[in-house]
């Protein structure tokens, strides 16, 4: 019965990455912004909460999308910031093939973050149809996909994990918070951004990134995407 | 969304009121009381009635209302958590068992202790509002209308009634998508997979429409102090969000009914983490978890301020407290809140003018909303400068913790799954 | 071959029995020389040395067939390595425990090699008596023990009683107590039902078989019975059991039909009851003393297909069925004993017999070894012995359909059921067995003995899967010379290129298999990876620390999953079997504040059966006391024997 009922459902999945995306596909919550022609970056700064405005630039991982600066200028539009990442992570394919085992943890997310990453495995996203999937030990785990921002409680949690991990393994982390401590950076319990605690190799941006910025993320690992 | 419901109470309360939560401001310890029967919350000054979720360090079981050993020939206790696949968040349990059956549950809490309470003092609101809409992100509308609502009632701040109509709207997409998630993941932890991928598309939809109407798919960042930056302008803007909305509930409601008539969904929910109704009142139990164990608690009812005032919102309960009720409750909601939309949106009122209005700015107040979870209450105080002197938050996830952990006693662990995904709790919301 | 070399054997073990009353030592040490002679002569016999005969003066006489020898060798083999173990493992118990216990070895050599009924039926009776008082040697409250040990031979009495029932009617029908030796005819007519009822009752009770099997796991599971007697009792005196109830079943003819599905279901409720109880059970000894009844269990479902399929002149299918059951046996005796020699050595170092209490002795590196392929054994994890065994009992048993009757096919069908269950639930106690008993006490250093006998047990316990097809060889061909016309080729084969003999067949068509080429293929998937592992230079061991989700590793011992945890589960889904009570007291009024105190029980259904019988056993004696008594168990033991002794050479007299 339950067979049925999915058949007739038809197809939802997005043909992403191989096909360009349809409109309504396309990600709301992160669009970066951007400088208009008359942008008052001094004013930016000013107005950004996070510091993401520095001088002439937009720091995409401090930037939480509060769209606070458009009063200085700044648009909101397309396309979503990509994600970054080491030299390492592109030769992974060699040793990791096409399939990706990955371990979330929440280093002190609000839920945002975890939630996008629960909603890759629906059925418009199907991360499993590119030989990506959750595990729920660091000892099958190829991939670390951090999120929140490290609290010091959950520090040696962190790194405890990433030391039970099996060789070759990577870290991305997902989300202002773990990329920079987003709006939580001065709060008393973060210790520091990710970066600092365990070797970081893809880094994605967005408060939370969506379910697409995630996958091109985790593309990046195995060279399975170019970094933009 | 609430206003004006704060009443100076006596230091000692009188009648069968609820202690909610307890703080310190300025020096003076605060006690916030319910007073359900006669929708009434009590502010009083007390002595400090300790909420442990307040004192716990980080990574500290949360052991206050029912501490004590565990013995027996057997018994032993494990940690499942921090990285647990049960729990997806940085939380663990202490589980005390003599294998298979629980016989007490300890949540180990602030494992993401952020301690914005304590960042946000001195804060202007706009730049806490950023904190605290990311306080819990699935949450958020409900944590921005909640704070808001407060400043502006501290304020004296008169708000047009079409921002608070917005945010109503935000709140109710809020429930939806996540009684929605709720459901697939029990359906996942049941392993009714077609059915958890279903339910996980129809919650991507709700999120695409907040993303549409509200510029972000977890709502943050539309609200504001006396502000809204909700897109509804339009009428026909309206219509399609509230047929977005519609189409997902009647597809729910089909949804729902296969799941609910299969055996398999059936066995692993019934009787699973039973919470007694005078557990659920004693222990302050709220949101959908309360009200599956039959305590007819909803802050819509009981301090209905505009616009739910003259909005009619079913009260669902049911009897049996068990896992099976928190979700029937749950999915009746889905429906009764497409239905609050269908009149939040067709009777929106245009934007500008005043709606309610302030008290007339006493610096301080408190605010309670019901979220998707249940009732999140918040008091804060502003400073002459219009900067929080402090903020206290007492989110629905920790007036749970302690009713989920007496409901799991005697289950095995294969229900810890059901029970702790039918009680909506999450850390995240509680580790402020 | 001549007689002098059986002489030698006897004598040898009576000189071992008393050289032990000055040197446990060298008592032990000529036990075990004498294991081997043994073992080298019952070899000789099974390959075709001939058969021996020692006939006696006073009219009995003692002979070694291939039926015999086949017993003598894994009873041999197991006292071998048991022998070498006691000699480092008794250093602390009384001084009588030596000889009694050699004593116990050379009544169960005699009882293998007795020609005629009498005098298997006196040794029967020194076994009995001399493993009383090996287990009067325990250690433990002394009022357990004793009870322990007097419950033991009330039961051993009862199926003494039964069996001379049993060789009576036997008698009555051939006017010969010879018949134990070579054929003599078969027992017929309304003798033969009484012949195979008794003996079921009387050896069932030795083999520890539900619901009589008390006698046997009580004193080797709960009265802290000195561990190498508990090796020795659960292994061979079982073993004694199954080698009297087939030498009876030889002599009756033609078989019944209810005698087959008596079988089957007395064995399949011991196997599914023996496995759910030692899964749930939190004792060091009480854990493969209930995996005994399991075992047992499936030699007589074994046996119980072996007299329906002959019944129904299935020949194959009766050929595979009698061999896995004497496979069976031998496969359980040798893994029962090396599991016992490990669990006996970690209970006494630890001063524990608690799986649950914190491990502190540790055992030598070769007893683990041992452990972990007794318990692959016992569990019937491939390539060992018991794998194969166990899938030969359930391919017999598959093949219910064949049996033309409609009540042999349905009680063949449940009770393959019955026994695929408790193949399962033994799995859970077998692991549970090694990871809280063997794995978390640690390796350590050990005596020569002590590693020896863990080689010695480990290369037999994994020998014996490999060499199946030596084993059925000798099994076919022993039980051919006494329960009739088996070949060892129908149901050994070739196939796909595995050579003759090396396969086995369960039935034409139905399933094969090769133990012996599972074993080098698994060999085969561990070694080459490794070895490509090592040559390539991919082998690159890291060592992590434990993963406890994220967290700290605990730092207390109640913070572990302990053994009880690990069967819990069994004690909550099976609570209709086990009759489970949970109760969780609160100490406070309030529900949710104050202490909690857990008291978890089941009801043992063994337990209660023993409870019922020593009360009734205990009531008996009081009253015989009370007349030919006053008081004393010593003089009432004494009384026993007498009595016993008198009515063996009445018999002997009148048929002499
Ligand atoms: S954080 Fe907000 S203000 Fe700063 S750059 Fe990003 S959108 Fe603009
Ligand atoms: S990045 Fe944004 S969504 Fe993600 S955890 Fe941080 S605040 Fe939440």
């Amino acid at each position: 019965m339950w067979v049925l009922r999915g058949l007739r459902k038809g197809i939802l999945t997005t043909g992403y990455p191989g096909k360009g995306l349809a409109p309504d596909e396309v990600p709301r919550s992160s669009f970066p912004p951007t400088p208009s022609a008359d942008a008052d970056w001094a004013k930016g700064g000013g107005l950004c909460p996070t510091g993401a405005i520095q001088g002439e630039r937009v720091d995409a991982g401090r930037c939480v999308y509060c769209r606070r600066c458009k009063d200085a200028g700044f648009r909101f539009e397309g396309p979503a910031p990509g994600p970054m990442a080491s030299e390492r992570a592109a030769l992974a394919r060699r040793v990791l093939g096409r399939s990706l085992h990955v371990l979330v943890l929440d280093v002190g997310s609000c839920n945002g973050c975890n939630m996008e990453v629960l909603n890759l495995a629906n059925p418009y996203y199907d991360f499993n149809r590119l030989g990506i999937f959750f595990t729920n030990t660091p000892k099958h785990a190829d991939v670390l996909l951090a999120v929140g921002a490290l609290n010091k409680a959950m520090v040696e949690t962190l790194k405890r994990t990433y030391e039970s991990m099996p060789e070759p393994k990577f870290v991305v982390a997902a989300g202002a918070c773990a990329m920079s401590g987003g709006v939580f950076k001065d709060t008393d319990g973060f210790a520091s951004p990710l970066g600092d605690a365990v070797p970081v190799d893809v880094e994605i941006p967005g408060c939370p990134p969506t379910p697409l910025q995630l996958l091109d993320g985790l593309l990046l690992i195995g060279g399975r995407r170019r970094a933009p | 969304m609430i206003r004006r419901f704060v009443e100076r109470g006596p230091a000692r309360a009188e009648g069968p009121v609820q202690p909610s939560a307890s703080f310190s401001a300025g020096g003076r310890h605060l006690s916030i009381l319910t007073d359900t029967d006669r929708g009434r919350t009590i502010l009083c000054e007390a002595q400090p009635e300790e909420r442990p979720w307040q004192r716990a360090p980080p990574g500290s079981p949360l052991e206050l209302e029912h501490g004590g050993q565990v013995g027996g020939y057997g018994t032993f206790s494990f940690q499942y958590g921090p990285v647990a696949y049960g729990v997806q968040e940085a939380g663990a349990f202490k589980l005390a068992t003599y294998g298979e059956r629980v016989v007490k549950a300890v949540p180990i809490v602030n494992y993401k202790k952020r301690g914005i309470e304590g960042r946000v003092a001195g804060m202007k609101p706009e730049d806490a509002l950023l904190l605290l809409e990311r306080s819990a992100g699935h949450f958020s509308a409900s944590y921005s209308t909640c704070f808001c609502t407060a400043v502006e009632d501290a304020l004296g701040l008169d708000v047009p009634s079409r921002v608070l109509w917005d945010r109503a709207v935000a709140v109710e997409l809020e429930r939806i998508y996540n009684h929605v998630h709720v459901f697939a993941r029990e359906a996942e932890a049941a392993s009714q997979n077609v059915a958890a991928s279903q339910a996980n598309a129809l919650g991507e939809r709700v999120l695409r429409l907040n993303a549409k109407y509200f510029g972000h798919r977890y709502l943050f960042g539309f609200g504001g102090v006396g502000t809204s930056s909700a897109d509804l302008g339009t009428q026909g803007r309206r219509r399609e969000l509230l047929a977005g909305a519609r189409a997902v509930a009647g597809e729910f409601a089909g949804l729902m009914d296969g799941l609910l008539s299969s055996r398999i969904f059936l066995d692993r929910l019934q009787g699973t983490a039973r919470l007694s109704k005078e557990d659920a009142t004693r222990l302050g139990a709220v949101g959908p978890a309360a009200r599956g164990s039959g305590v007819e608690a909803d802050d819509r009812h009981v301090y209905p301020a505009e616009p739910y005032h003259d909005i009619f919102v079913s009260l669902e309960t049911e009897r049996e407290g068990d896992s099976l009720a928190r979700l029937t409750v749950r999915a009746r909601e889905v429906q009764s809140s497409a239905m609050v939309l269908q009149e939040l949106l067709d009777r929106m009122p245009p934007s500008g003018g005043v709606g309610s209005r302030g008290d007339g700015g006493e610096d301080f107040a408190i605010c309670r909303t019901e979220g998707p979870s249940g009732d999140l209450i918040m008091a804060l105080g502003l400073d002459g400068q219009g900067r929080l002197a402090f903020l206290h938050v007492r989110p629905s996830s920790a007036a749970n913790w302690i009713p989920f952990a007496i409901s799991l006693e005697g289950s095995v662990f294969t229900d810890f799954q059901f029970a702790y995904e039918s009680f909506g709790l999450s850390f995240a919301d509680s580790d402020g | 071959m001549s007689p002098d070399a059986l002489l030698f054997v006897l004598l040898a073990y009576l000189s071992a029995a008393l050289l032990a009353c000055f040197s446990r030592r060298l008592g032990y040490a000529l036990g075990a020389a004498a294991s081997a002679a043994a073992a080298s002569l019952s070899l000789y016999v099974l390959l075709g040395g001939g058969g021996t005969e020692l006939p006696l003066q006073v009219g009995v006489e003692l002979s070694l067939n291939r039926f015999d020898a086949y017993f003598l060798l894994v009873s041999s083999l197991v006292w071998l390595g048991t022998c070498v173990y006691s000699m480092d493992y008794d250093d602390d118990y009384p001084a009588a425990l030596s000889p009694l216990f050699l004593l116990t070895i050379l009544s169960m050599t005699v009882i293998l090699v007795a020609g005629d009924a009498v005098s298997f039926l006196m040794a029967w009776e020194t076994m009995t008596i001399a493993s009383f008082f090996m287990i009067l040697q325990g250690r433990g409250r002394r009022e357990d023990v004793r009870r322990a040990a007097f419950l033991f031979l009330a039961f051993g009495e009862a199926s003494t009683v039964l069996i001379m029932v049993s060789f009576a009617a036997m008698y009555a029908s051939l006017g010969s107590f010879q018949f134990l030796g070579a054929g003599v005819g078969r027992v017929v007519g309304a003798y033969a039902p009484i012949a195979f009822l008794a003996a079921l009752l009387g050896f069932g009770l030795k083999m520890g078989l539900v619901p009589f099997h008390v006698s046997e796991w009580l004193p080797i599971a709960h009265s802290n019975a000195p561990s190498n007697a508990s090796a020795v009792l659960s292994s061979t005196l079982t073993l004694m059991g199954v080698y009297g109830f087939m030498n009876v079943m030889s002599r009756l003819a033609p078989y019944q039909l209810w005698w087959g599905w008596l079988a089957l279901s007395i064995g399949g409720v011991s196997a599914l009851l023996g496995a759910s109880f030692a899964s749930t059970s939190e004792h060091f000894k009480g854990l493969p003393a209930y995996s005994t009844i399991e075992n047992n269990g499936l030699i007589l479902v074994a046996l119980g297909v072996y007299l329906l399929a002959a019944r129904y002149q299935l020949s194959l299918m009766a050929d595979v069925a009698l061999v896995a059951a004497m496979y069976h046996a031998f496969s359980h005796a040798v893994s029962k004993a090396s599991l016992f020699s490990v669990m006996g050595w970690l209970s006494k170092v630890r001063r524990s017999f608690d799986l649950n209490a914190a491990a502190r002795g540790t055992a030598p590196g070769p007893m683990r070894a041992t452990a972990m392929a007794a318990v692959l054994s016992l569990a019937a994890a491939p390539p060992f012995a018991g794998f194969v065994s166990e899938w030969m009992v359930l391919e017999v048993l598959f093949q219910s359909f064949k049996f033309p009757d409609v009540a042999s096919q349905l009680i063949g069908t449940v009770v393959g059921a019955l026994v695929a269950l408790a193949t399962g639930i033994v799995t859970v106690a077998m692991t549970k067995a090694y990871g809280f008993g063997v794995l978390l006490s640690g390796k350590g250093e050990g005596s020569p003995a002590l590693r020896g006998s863990g080689w010695y047990f480990l290369s037999l316990v994994t020998g014996l899967g490999v060499a199946a097809p030596l084993v059925f060889f000798l099994a076919a061909d022993a039980a051919s010379g006494v329960l009739g016309g088996q070949v060892f080729g129908t149901f050994v084969t070739g196939l796909l290129g595995v050579p003759a003999y090396f396969v086995i067949l369960s039935g034409r068509p139905f399933g094969g298999f090769s133990p012996t080429f599972t074993a080098i293929f698994m060999l085969g998937m561990l070694a080459v990876p490794l070895a490509v592992a090592r040559v390539g230079g991919a082998w690159r061991p890291r060592r992590v620390a434990g993963w406890f989700a994220g967290a700290a590793r605990p730092s207390d011992e109640g913070e572990m999953y302990n053994s009880f945890g690990y069967s819990s589960p069994f004690r909550i889904m099976l609570r209709l079997l086990f009759r489970t009570r949970e109760s969780v007291l609160r100490a406070g009024a309030a529900r949710a504040t104050g202490e909690y105190f857990v008291d978890v029980r089941i009801v043992d259904v063994f337990r209660r059966f023993y409870d019922i019988s020593a009360k009734w056993a205990l009531a008996l004696s009081r009253e015989t006391g009370r007349y030919v008594m006053p008081g004393r168990m010593g003089r009432y033991l004494a009384y026993i024997m007498l009595a016993m002794m008198f009515v063996l050479a009445y018999i002997l007299l009148v048929a002499g």
